[in-house]
């Protein structure tokens, strides 16, 4: 029962709220920023602390290890019987190692295995640092004059944006072994021209370089969302699971978008 | 006492002068003078939700006021910077009332983090420390337990054990006695009784536990609803005639002092029967 009065009052609170989330959105990006700004100053901390960044390469690409391995094998198949039934048609199924190879380095690789990452290895950021909050363990550093942000935040940010070209470039592999036994082993293709059309097409700087630049930016995306959101944590057990899901969601937007805008720079000619 | 707080002017550690602090519309603090003596026990005491927490977190430079200045050992801690901040914050010690400890590290390597991290002793050196600061609080042979594995009373003697380990110059100590038994009550009694007379530590204790604060205190601040409504020593607070101190002091549920936290009347929100405030 919405009456008249009410009805020419209604824009007005959708502008309100809709300006509430504007200014929400640009207030939470700068303290991103800023966030991002003193954890990097602690990176000179960090160099003389490198174990810490050991451990956490260890416990991230560990984590994310046999997933990434698992998916990557499920997706280099797909891609084996998908490109087979498709080059078969034109007599074309000698390249099918060009197709998988060039759709893994240059797009599925980075990408799932961002998404991946973001799914197992953010949110698992996220969580624990927002938990060090909320047991008042970052502000017990901050009084013993150990700054959290250079402790235990840019390691877990090093540590992230280390691991994941390595990560997506185990994708890759794994997946181009996948279509691999796919198409060799099952389907009969050419096992010489499988390698050799691959090795002959697929060219150093234009696809595996960019497929790396590629994973070093999502792996920036990622670890900076999840650590911020833990960082930034309101401190309930209510807060950190929110956060650990907006640290997913947000980061799956974040590669998504970046991987268009990459793609774009870098294959338009 | 005017007379008395000339003399010692100089011998005043942490100095808080005009200070107010409010979070969003709710004032904790307004205009708040305290002084903290170098080398004695200060004991704040007053209700639950009173802001004693927030006090130690303004001491500390984690919070900062709105107003008025704080000032740790002739700095003014409101407006150092984070480095300097750090730096003054190496001497001084804190005990969180929920302890606080970091769950991925035993409670040995909690008590020799502080070590690690500021000193270059060798690791010898740190055993021992740690040994012997365990020791102290009864916990050497729970040395290998993990945070998870310890009772909230246990968890809080480790985080006193830390918070000593760089011997600094002034600890504050955020409830230390709750969940302790009798026994482990005393031994804390003592213990900071004895840092604070062998080392000359400026020890701000805040409790709700009148009589064991009165017993090691040299001097006591009362604390409610945003103001300080008593100050003494501990003779002079059970001598008051302050109806504030005297509510505190004799826990008598009515007095000026709030149990509530700041609320509509009660009986009108009854009778107006709507549940939703
Ligand atoms: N993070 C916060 N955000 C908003 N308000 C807060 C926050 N922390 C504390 N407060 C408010 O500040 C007031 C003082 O809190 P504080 O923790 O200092 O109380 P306290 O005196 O230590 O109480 P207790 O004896 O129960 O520990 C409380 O009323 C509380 O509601
Ligand atoms: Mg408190």
């Amino acid at each position: 029962m919405v009456k008249l009065g009410q009805l020419s009052r209604i824009p007005l609170e959708v502008l309100q709220t809709l300006g509430r989330y504007g200014l929400d959105f640009f207030e939470r990006l700068g303290r991103g920023h800023v966030f991002m700004i003193y954890v990097l100053m602690g990176f000179k901390d960090v160099l003389q602390r490198w174990q810490l960044v050991v451990i956490q390469i260890f416990s991230v690409g560990v984590l994310s290890f046999v997933i990434i391995v698992i998916s990557g094998l499920f997706v280099g198949m797909v891609l084996g019987l998908q490109g087979y039934n498709t080059l078969v048609d034109f007599g074309a199924e000698e390249s099918l190692g060009v197709l998988v190879a060039l759709s893994l380095v240059r797009e599925l690789g980075p990408v799932v295995a961002a998404l991946l990452f973001a799914g197992r290895a953010g949110s698992a950021l996220t969580a624990e640092i927002g938990l060090m909050k909320t047991t008042e363990q970052l502000s017990a550093m901050e009084m013993m004059a150990v700054d959290p942000l250079h402790r235990i935040v840019a390691p877990r940010f090093l540590a992230g944006t280390i691991s994941m070209p390595l990560l997506a470039a185990m994708f890759s592999a794994v997946g181009v072994l996948g279509g691999y036994f796919v198409g060799v082993g099952l389907l009969g293709v050419d096992d010489g021209a499988f390698w050799s059309q691959m090795q002959d097409t697929v060219d150093l700087r234009d696809d595996i370089f960019n497929g790396i630049i590629k994973s070093f930016v999502f792996g920036i995306a990622v670890t900076w969302i999840a650590v911020f959101e833990g960082y930034d944590t309101v401190p309930t057990s209510e807060g950190i699971s929110r956060a650990t899901t907006r640290t997913v969601v947000n980061s799956s937007l974040a590669v998504l978008g970046l991987d268009f805008i990459l793609t774009a720079l870098m294959f338009n000619k | 006492m005017q007379n008395n707080q000339e003399i010692q002017s100089k011998d005043i550690l942490v100095k808080i002068r005009g200070m107010s602090f409010k979070r969003g519309t709710r004032v904790i603090f307004e205009n708040v003078n305290l002084d903290i003596q170098r080398g004695k026990i200060t004991a704040i005491m007053g209700p639950s939700g009173c802001g004693k927490t927030t006090l130690l977190r303004l001491i500390g430079g984690q919070l900062r006021p709105q107003a008025g200045t704080v000032t740790v050992d002739g700095l003014q801690v409101n407006h150092l910077s984070r480095k300097a901040l750090f730096k003054l914050r190496k001497r001084m010690g804190m005990l969180f009332q929920t302890g606080a400890l970091l769950t991925d590290l035993n409670v040995f390597d909690n008590v020799a983090y502080p070590l690690r991290e500021h000193t270059d002793l060798p690791d010898s050196m740190i055993h021992d420390l740690v040994i012997m600061k365990l020791q102290a609080v009864g916990l050497r042979g729970a040395r290998h337990l993990m945070p998870s594995e310890l009772s909230g009373g246990m968890a809080r003697r480790v985080a006193l054990a830390r918070a000593i380990a760089l011997d600094p110059m002034m600890i504050m100590y955020d409830e230390p006695f709750t969940g302790q038994d009798p026994i482990s009550m005393g031994v804390l009694i003592r213990l900071i009784k004895s840092m604070n007379e062998a080392l000359g530590i400026t020890s701000i204790v805040v409790s709700h536990d009148v009589a064991e604060s009165a017993s090691i205190a040299d001097f006591i601040y009362v604390l409610s609803a945003g103001h300080i409504v008593g100050r003494g020593t501990p003779q002079e607070m059970q001598q008051s005639d302050s109806k504030w101190v005297r509510q505190f002091m004799e826990a008598l549920p009515d007095g000026p002092v709030p149990f509530h936290y700041p609320a509509a009347d009660y009986d009108e929100e009854l009778l107006s029967g709507n549940g939703h405030g």
